[in-house]
């Protein structure tokens, strides 16, 4: 199978780069394909070659983390619309709010199922940032667009299901310290693929 | 063709010139065989057809901290929308106005793959300037605005080349097409007006038209107020507008008592009926990348005392249409605006000249078939 991954950051040492990064590695490991898609800051990452990855630069500075990766997401969807183009992936996998915008673009064009990790939510987070509403609205689109959300532990699924009103059946808890999660993530994509009804409505 | 209006607004939501701008645009468009789509701001989800436009309406989300964030949530939900709509038909391009919209319409070019026209209404730097992060943020999607578009538009002769200079435009991407006056809106119009409301009969009205804020200048009218009156006590000033309105009436006042009167809010109706009802109306504005004003007042057959700046270097041409004056200068406002009273003759003659004008070179329908010649250009070029 073929996995897009959107991810703000692809550097060496960011927990959400390393989640990433581990997983491509497996999927290529056995014999799948993975592909990342993320920000270009100039920074390092060092990844098993089979891993392809395409950094998009942003000419935009914002005024806070909300306004610049909108605009980045924006960048991401002209991206993952011409690597749809050439190749067709069959699972869209974004992690957190900040690549929600591009993904939800991605899966309505590419009419393809839609995973997302919540690596935390911003109730958890404390919803003190001054966009934390918006920032919040964007976790709940992602958890109603998506076909499947995972998080890390039990207190993200909580809040997922309390804060954003995530069916339970839709969540699933990876513990990436736990030494199994990448069978059952793989597991989880398989069904995905299994069961094709997309719903391009929501 | 069928172009995607993303506007912040559109009628009956109306903030500033953006939203009459675009409703003229597009409903002149479909008069000549187009079909534009408009998708903009409303307080809940809702379609409606008028005049032949399609616009669709999503609502923002409020917790936005501020208005940066208030556009970009705007614009990922302006997006679904234009996405949804675009599965059962598709667009020639998106035609984007000002820094709200550039969030959804870069968005939608990049999700669609369309090309994007991009109009510049006005700059943040000439609004109130570059100094914050917030106003970095504003400046920085204006510049994103104008790299990402095919073809930009600008509304005014010298504001092209202000837009062009400071977003480091190429010469082969940017164009200036005038604003336009609906002159059916303004003929169909009855005129019938509660004189008595605004002024003596013997009063002579002097109108001012704008947002109360230093960039408009209503400031330099009212210093030139009690000078103007030594020479002709028979002048009654008019100050229609939102804004710091209590602000300048307390000056006003201060300065000439009952000469001046802040009517507050005035329905268009009203407002088109005093405008023919005035001598002449004066636009003070210290900066003004085109300015109506004039136009309409032209269309209502009435002359403009205007500052040479920005878009009213074109839109009066002095001694024929119009005056003009220094920019933030009351005495030249004061020299131009008793010339006028002196004469009514004269000044019913520039008002008519402005009328002939504004037949000739600002009409819609012009308009139109200039903006859909660029968008001609951004189709070939993409």
């Amino acid at each position: 199978m073929k996995v897009l991954f959107l991810t703000r950051k692809f550097v060496d040492g960011d927990d959400i780069s390393e989640y990433v990064k581990s997983l491509a590695e497996t999927l290529v490991n056995e014999g799948h394909e993975a592909f990342v898609l993320a920000f270009d800051d100039g920074e390092y990452y060092s990844v098993d070659e089979r891993v392809e990855v395409e950094r998009v630069p942003l000419h935009y500075e914002g005024d806070s983390l909300y306004s610049w990766s909108m605009m980045l997401n924006n960048e991401m969807k002209e991206k993952g619309r011409e690597l749809f183009d050439e190749r067709d992936f069959e699972i869209i996998h974004a992690n957190d709010w900040l690549t929600v915008p591009g993904a939800t673009a991605i899966k309505k064009y590419s009419e393809r199922p839609f995973v997302l990790t919540l690596h935390s939510t911003e109730n958890e987070r404390g919803f003190n940032d001054p966009n934390s509403e918006v920032i919040s609205e964007l976790e709940w689109k992602g958890g109603y667009k998506a076909e499947k959300i995972l998080v890390n532990r039990q207190s993200t699924y909580d809040s997922a299901v309390y804060d954003l009103d995530v069916p339970e059946e839709k969540i699933e808890v990876l513990n990436p310290l736990s030494g199994d999660w990448h069978s059952s993530a793989l597991k989880i994509y398989e069904n995905l693929l299994n069961f094709k009804e997309i719903d391009l409505e929501r | 063709m069928r172009p995607l209006f993303i506007t912040w607004e559109y009628p009956p939501y109306k903030a500033g010139g953006i939203a009459a701008h675009c409703e003229d645009l597009a409903t002149t468009m479909a008069s000549q065989g187009h079909s534009p789509v408009v998708v903009t701001f409303g307080e809940r989800e809702e379609k409606e057809y008028r005049d032949g436009v399609e616009i669709h309406r999503v609502p923002a989300n409020n917790g936005a901290d501020n208005t940066v964030s208030w556009a970009m949530a705007l614009g990922d939900r302006m997006e679904k929308k234009a996405l949804e709509l675009s599965k059962k038909k598709s667009f020639d391009l998106v035609h984007g106005h000002d820094w709200m919209a550039v969030p959804a319409a870069t968005g939608i070019k990049k999700t669609l793959g369309l090309p994007l026209v991009f109009t510049v209404h006005s700059t943040q730097q000439g609004r109130d300037g570059i100094d914050s992060d917030y106003q970095r943020a504003i400046h920085n999607l204006e510049w994103l605005g104008t790299y990402e578009a095919d073809q930009v538009i600008t509304v005014g002769r010298d504001f092209c080349d202000e837009v062009k200079h400071l977003y480091e435009v190429p010469e082969e991407k940017i164009n200036y097409i005038p604003n336009g006056v609906d002159l059916e809106k303004f003929d169909q119009h009855s005129g019938s007006l509660e004189r008595q409301n605004y002024a003596l009969e013997w009063e002579q009205i002097v109108l001012f038209v704008g947002r109360m804020y230093p960039q408009k200048g209503p400031g330099h009218l009212i210093e030139a107020m009690p000078h103007i009156l030594e020479q002709k006590p028979d002048a009654k000033f008019v100050m229609c507008g939102s804004g710091a309105t209590e602000h300048y009436k307390g000056l006003a006042k201060k300065q000439v008592g009952d000469k001046v009167y802040f009517p507050g809010y005035v329905s268009d109706e009203e407002l088109l009926s005093l405008m023919k009802e005035s001598e002449m109306t004066v636009a003070p504005s210290v900066y003004e990348p085109f300015g109506i004003v004039p136009l309409e007042a032209a269309a209502c057959e009435t002359a403009t005392v205007g500052s040479y700046t920005g878009g009213m270097k074109d839109t009066i041409v002095h001694e024929y249409t119009g005056l003009h004056t220094y920019p933030a200068d009351s005495n030249s406002i004061t020299s131009q605006v008793t010339r006028a009273l002196e004469d009514p003759g004269w000044a019913d003659w520039l008002g008519d000249n402005a009328r002939d004008r504004v037949e000739d070179n600002f009409r819609w329908e012009q308009i139109s078939a200039w903006t859909t010649g660029i968008y001609s250009k951004a189709v070939e070029q993409k």
